[in-house]
């Protein structure tokens, strides 16, 4: 048995050892051997140049995500805002303070690339026993909080950033390339090969790939694995920091715009399983150069989505990565070792009716208590109510993760529209909406039949940006004029500001009602359940796609419902970016829902007031309060995500269990499932 | 050398040892025999700090190491082999053998080659890909090339060809010979009986025997392990 | 689903393999209804993966796999689950946000959802009732009645296995597969563990296979026993007969057994 065994493993060795790379260079060299000919003839060698050094850029990103990701199993959903960071610091100190730039360079480098490394290893040591939704939740946060505080502190104008690189131009062949693009370009390899030579002929090279692989082991023979990770985000975030300080002079500084831009950087490390540093060097130049190749044939256009198609390469390679790879190469790291979370507590009987009276009474006294300025604030923020209401169904009581939620919701508002311009009445428009955002949530469940935990979060992040950047402009959402009229029912003086908060409260009524039934019926049961254990699910016979799929269903429903209202409050809805549609906004209510707690109503009660009503109030009304909101919903987000691991520290205090299958036989499978590292 | 006192340890709510008491002498070979799901495995991370026992004290050389992480046990003298294959199966068996050799100890991948000449000829190869049995000697190469004082051994003749588990039984005799103190557990009692200065017999996490090997007879084994007296 | 004739679980020449390790090599055996057999061996025999061939969460390489008629081959493990193959997990998988009542009838309610496309989303009452009282039955035979309210996760493991096991009790499987229960118990509680087992066994009529390598807990249930090494069934037979098999205790001592020891000693 061994004999044959080792003999078949034997044969597999030298291809084993280069399959991913040769897997790559195939299609690379079929794409060269069509591609050349074709951009010799109609003279596009200067995208060409354009796109590998754009490429360069996103390969550096994409060199640190795969690198901290691999080896600490946290996801850096902020590296956009942390180049962004480093670019303005780097702003700061060159135009700002005067500095000469190699200077202002060096200190941006020390400050965001290496400060920053020690304070996202420290996160991700208290995060390595976290389940998935607080790993997510940690570092969207960072996210949020970044993007607040760097808006707040230099604006959210574009700002210009001279080229601090020679910029005089070289005759290659027949085509002009810039000194300051071949420096670029040439960083980008300079750092894969030393990566790559990192990787094979130094001790913390080798060890930082032993580390993924088998910490424990790597403890046991001496090296003491914290240590390596430590170096692991120290390089992979000063590879972030250095690409934001390069994209700079080309598009200027805008944090917005690099965390978008900074997709491309995820894209590429998806097209690579997060694993394979080679691999997503070369696709995040395949990135960059058919960006600049399609952007060169399309920008005559008439047609707006098809002229800046383009732009979606990033997002459309990202999702199609996580959709099409086998989940077998997308394993979450230390899976196993998790603890589970603490169980939402229920309030006793009496409480809850207590609590419910008081919230009800409440709100159908707030069009008497607040002036009429106000009140529509408050009608916003039932809306929301009702999305932080969905969004909570899917994140705590099924244990799935959504970052696309506002695309719902605009589905449902867009649809809404669409069905009233037509003449349907309020109620029947309404039940269209929902009628056409439920297959919208069957297709984003699909990925969550094979993807779980952080993989589903980027795959729903990348499809929150498909939404925002590909559909809410075209006539099926939002339309080219990023508006959408909408009208209020006219009935029953509903059409005023106090007639539709009452209707809209009645509305976000029947949804709490539809959470509690769902919670109590077998389905909520069946929820629960997938969110403590699907493999015990599915051993008794539950079809848990099923479930996935009717969760997100009635998730996506109700959120369209949510976005309904929140249309009716201005009469109008738009998808724009930072509005209430805007994709980021996704972001900002999984943060805010993650620190208003668990609960099942009162948290998105809670998390909408916070959201949406409390900046109407002194002193949050205050133009600090509003500019760096994010900041403080961000770093609560972080803050309950890393608390609980805090405690927790100590590795060595716990064992993982035994597996169940140990010996050869699971080393084996190990390795036949593992792709190679480099 | 080691010495472990009083240890309770387990996983979450499962207690697994359940006040353990075992000393290994400077040099002497002490086999811990018992069935599976007993704790020999857990009683192996409490010593090697991969886990740390609830309860007790782990001493080496005297010293209170007690949660010590595993890495300066290690740097302490204390090389732990464990349960399956203790080896990186993505790295090449020279990338392997540079991490089994403390920093600034040379270039010990030769000396490796010495004892498991079958491993030279497949330094470049990547260790996934060997036989179980060289995988093994790959990992059992570091308690050759870390010069520990100590080394804990796993079932490491688990699933390998019975001519393989003769020739790494020779191995740990040349290094038992050399003086280097081991506690091992192993699935061939004979083997392991010739090879042990003491022996120790745990069950359902209890110490029940503690003693020389010619103390032992065919049938206390035989019930430890089977469940059944004779 | 319990009416009729209660189904044997037959494996015939199941060969299990990994790229090119074979873990399980042409075994055999057959579990029948009402009583428990047992499945022995070593860590790494392919106890586990013989299991896991059975309950569909790795594919077999060769051979059939049938529960009566039904032949499992190619099923999805929920499928399995539906035709009445039940499972317990080493690592135990319990709800453990829920109470002990509410895991318990979960699993009932999970096997019932299966019944009809719709049925995941309403629960009749007729079904209710069933869950209730095979819930309460369940929880009865398993001695769980004190800890019903608890929250399953702030159990002990023997606890848990308990809980485990009554949820696989109440729901309508007609065979079930334990894969090593007895792990992480104490003496005490692994005895508790089979006198629960046999009176199911006994009351039901419903057949168990018990992957083990604790001889205790197999030799205090099991009727037959089938023993592996290295992916390949090296014996079978009766409870007394195993455990006086000299190839049994070779495989659990070593290949050359105790004598060969006490022989070394000599020259030693």
């Amino acid at each position: 048995m061994s004999a044959t065994a080792s003999a078949r493993a034997r044969k597999a060795g030298p291809l084993a050892d280069h399959r991913p790379a040769v897997l790559a260079a195939l299609p690379a060299i079929a794409v060269l051997v069509i591609g050349i000919p074709w951009v010799q003839a109609n003279h596009l060698w200067p995208f060409v140049v354009t796109g590998v050094t754009d490429g360069s850029i996103y390969a550096l990103a994409a060199l640190g995500l795969v690198l901290t990701f691999k080896t600490s199993g946290v996801f850096n959903f902020a590296i956009g805002a942390q180049a962004a960071a480093s670019a303005y610091v780097f702003y700061s100190f060159r135009v700002d303070a005067g500095m000469p730039w190699p200077i202002a360079a060096l200190l941006s480098l020390l400050l965001v690339g290496v400060v920053g490394s020690l304070v996202l290893e420290r996160l991700a040591l208290w995060l390595a026993e976290a389940p998935a939704v607080r790993r997510v939740v940690a570092t969207i946060g960072l996210l949020v909080l970044l993007q607040s505080l760097l808006t707040g502190l230099y604006g959210t104008a574009t700002i210009a950033f001279d080229d601090f690189l020679p910029t005089g131009l070289v005759e290659i062949g027949s085509v002009n390339v810039g000194v300051n693009q071949m420096i670029v370009v040439a960083l980008a390899i300079v750092a894969t090969i030393g990566l790559f030579l990192f990787f094979k002929s130094t001790r913390l090279g080798i060890s930082m790939q032993a580390v993924v692989d088998d910490s424990n082991l790597l403890a046991l023979q001496g090296t003491n694995p914290v240590k390596v990770r430590r170096y692991a985000w120290a390089i992979g975030s000063s590879f972030v920091s250095i690409s934001g300080m390069l994209v700079a002079p080309a598009i200027g500084i805008d944090v917005n715009q690099l965390l978008v831009l900074f997709i491309a950087a995820f894209g590429a490390a998806a097209v690579a399983s997060f694993s394979s540093l080679p691999l997503a060097f070369a696709s995040a130049m395949v990135i960059g150069v058919s960006m600049n190749l399609l952007a060169s044939q399309l920008t005559s256009n008439q047609n707006l989505t098809i002229s800046a198609f383009y732009t979606q390469v990033p997002f459309l390679v990202l999702v199609a990565a996580l959709a099409l790879l086998p989940p077998r190469r997308l394993v979450e790291r230390g899976a196993r070792r998790v603890r589970r979370a603490r169980p939402i507590r229920a309030f006793p009987r009496q409480a809850v009716y207590g609590t419910t009276a008081t919230v009800v009474a409440v709100a159908l006294l707030i069009p008497d208590l607040v002036g009429p300025g106000d009140l529509t604030q408050y009608t916003t923020g039932v809306g929301f109510v009702v999305i932080f209401m969905s969004l909570g169904l899917l994140l705590w009581t099924s244990g799935q993760i959504s970052l696309c939620h506002m695309a719902f919701a605009a589905v449902g508002a867009t649809s809404f529209a669409h069905a009233q311009h037509n003449g349907v009445p309020w109620l029947l428009a309404m039940l269209f909406a929902v009628a056409v955002t439920v297959p919208v949530g069957a297709i984003v469940a699909i990925p969550s039949f094979r993807l779980t935990g952080t993989y589903l979060a980027v795959i729903t992040f990348g499809v929150g940006l498909l939404f925002q950047k590909l559909l809410y402009g075209t006539f099926l959402m939002f339309g080219k004029f990023d508006n959408q009229q909408v009208t209020r029912p006219d009935a029953l003086n509903m059409s005023g500001d106090r007639g539709y908060y009452y209707l809209s409260l009645a509305v976000a009524g029947v949804c709490a009602l539809a959470v509690v039934a769902v919670r109590r019926s077998r389905l909520g049961r069946l929820l629960r359940g997938l969110a403590d254990s699907p493999v015990a699910l599915d051993a008794h016979g539950a079809n848990t796609r099923l479930t996935r799929l009717f969760v997100f269903c009635i998730s996506a429903a109700m959120a369209a419902v949510g976005g309904v209202l929140i249309a009716g409050v201005t009469t109008s809805a738009s998808g724009n970016p930072s509005g209430s549609f805007g994709y980021f906004n996704s972001l900002v209510m999984v943060a805010v829902l993650t620190f208003c707690g668990r609960q099942p109503l009162l948290s998105p009660i809670a998390a909408a007031f916070l959201f949406v009503v409390l900046k109407i109030y002194p002193p949050f009304d205050s133009g600090f309060f509003v500019d760096y909101q994010g900041v403080f919903f961000g770093a609560l987000a972080l803050a309950v995500a890393v608390v609980p691991g805090i405690a927790r520290v100590q590795p060595s205090r716990r064992g993982a269990l035994r597996t169940p299958e140990g010996g050869p036989v699971r080393a084996r499978r190990d390795l036949q499932l593992r792709g190679a590292w480099v | 050398m080691l010495e472990l006192s009083g240890i309770v340890a387990g996983y979450d709510s499962a207690v697994v040892l359940r006040n353990v008491d075992l000393v290994v002498p400077p040099g002497a070979v002490v086999a811990l025999l018992g069935p599976n799901g007993a704790g020999k495995t857990t009683l192996l991370r409490v010593a090697s700090g991969l886990l740390a026992p609830t309860e007790g004290r782990v001493l080496v050389e005297g010293k209170d190491m007690t949660g010590s992480a595993p890495y300066r046990l290690a740097a302490a003298g204390v090389c732990h082999i464990p349960e399956g294959r203790g080896i990186f199966p993505a790295l090449s068996v020279a990338e392997n053998l540079r991490l089994q050799t403390p920093p600034g100890g040379g270039r010990m991948a030769e000396r490796a080659v010495e004892v498991f000449p079958r491993l030279g000829e497949r330094m470049s190869q990547l260790a996934g890909t060997l036989s179980g049995g060289e995988q093994q000697m790959l990992a059992l190469a570091r308690a050759y090339l870390c010069n520990p004082k100590l080394v804990l051994l796993d079932e490491v003749s688990m699933g390998l060809a019975p001519k393989i588990v003769d020739e790494i039984f020779e191995y740990l005799h040349t290094l038992a010979a050399q003086g280097t103190a081991m506690l091992l557990v192993e699935q061939y009692v004979g083997k392991a009986l010739a090879l042990a200065d003491y022996v120790h017999i745990l069950k359902r996490g209890r110490i029940n025997f503690a003693g020389e090997p010619c103390e032992i007879g065919e049938e206390m084994v035989a019930e430890s392990y089977l469940g059944v007296g004779a | 689903m319990t009416t009729g004739q209660l189904p044997d679980l037959t494996v015939e020449n199941l060969t299990v393999r990994f790229g090119g390790l074979t873990a399980v090599n042409n075994v055999s055996l057959t579990a029948g209804s009402g009583s428990i057999t047992g499945m022995l061996g070593p860590n790494g025999a392919g106890k586990t993966t013989t299991f896991n061939a059975c309950t569909g969460v790795v594919p077999a390489w060769a051979g059939t796999l049938h529960l009566g008629d039904c032949r499992l081959n190619g099923r999805s493990t929920a499928s399995r689950a539906a035709h009445g193959l039940g499972r317990t997990f080493q690592r135990m998988e319990l709800f453990d946000s829920m109470t002990v009542r509410e895991n318990v009838a979960l699993g009932p309610e999970a096997a019932m959802s299966a019944r009809r496309p719709w049925g995941q989303l309403f629960c009749p009452a007729k079904e209710a009732r069933e869950i209730r009282s095979r819930t309460s039955t369940a929880i009865d035979l398993c001695g769980l009645g004190a800890l019903a309210n608890r929250t399953s996760g702030d159990l002990s493991t023997g606890q848990r296995r308990l809980v485990e096991l009554a949820r696989a009790i109440a729901s309508p499987f007609r065979f079930l597969l334990l894969d090593e229960p007895s792990s992480g118990l104490d003496v005490q509680e692994t005895e508790q563990f089979g006198a629960i087992l046999r009176t199911f066994v006994a009351e039901t009529g419903i057949g168990v296979l018990l992957v083990e390598h604790d001889m205790a807990l197999v030799a205090d249930v099991c009727t037959y026993i089938h023993v592996l090494d290295f992916g390949c069934k090296i014996f079978e037979g009766t409870t007394a007969e195993t455990m006086s098999s000299d190839i049994v205790r070779a495989a659990y001592l070593g290949s050359e057994g105790v004598s060969a020891a006490a022989e070394g000693l000599a020259h030693a």
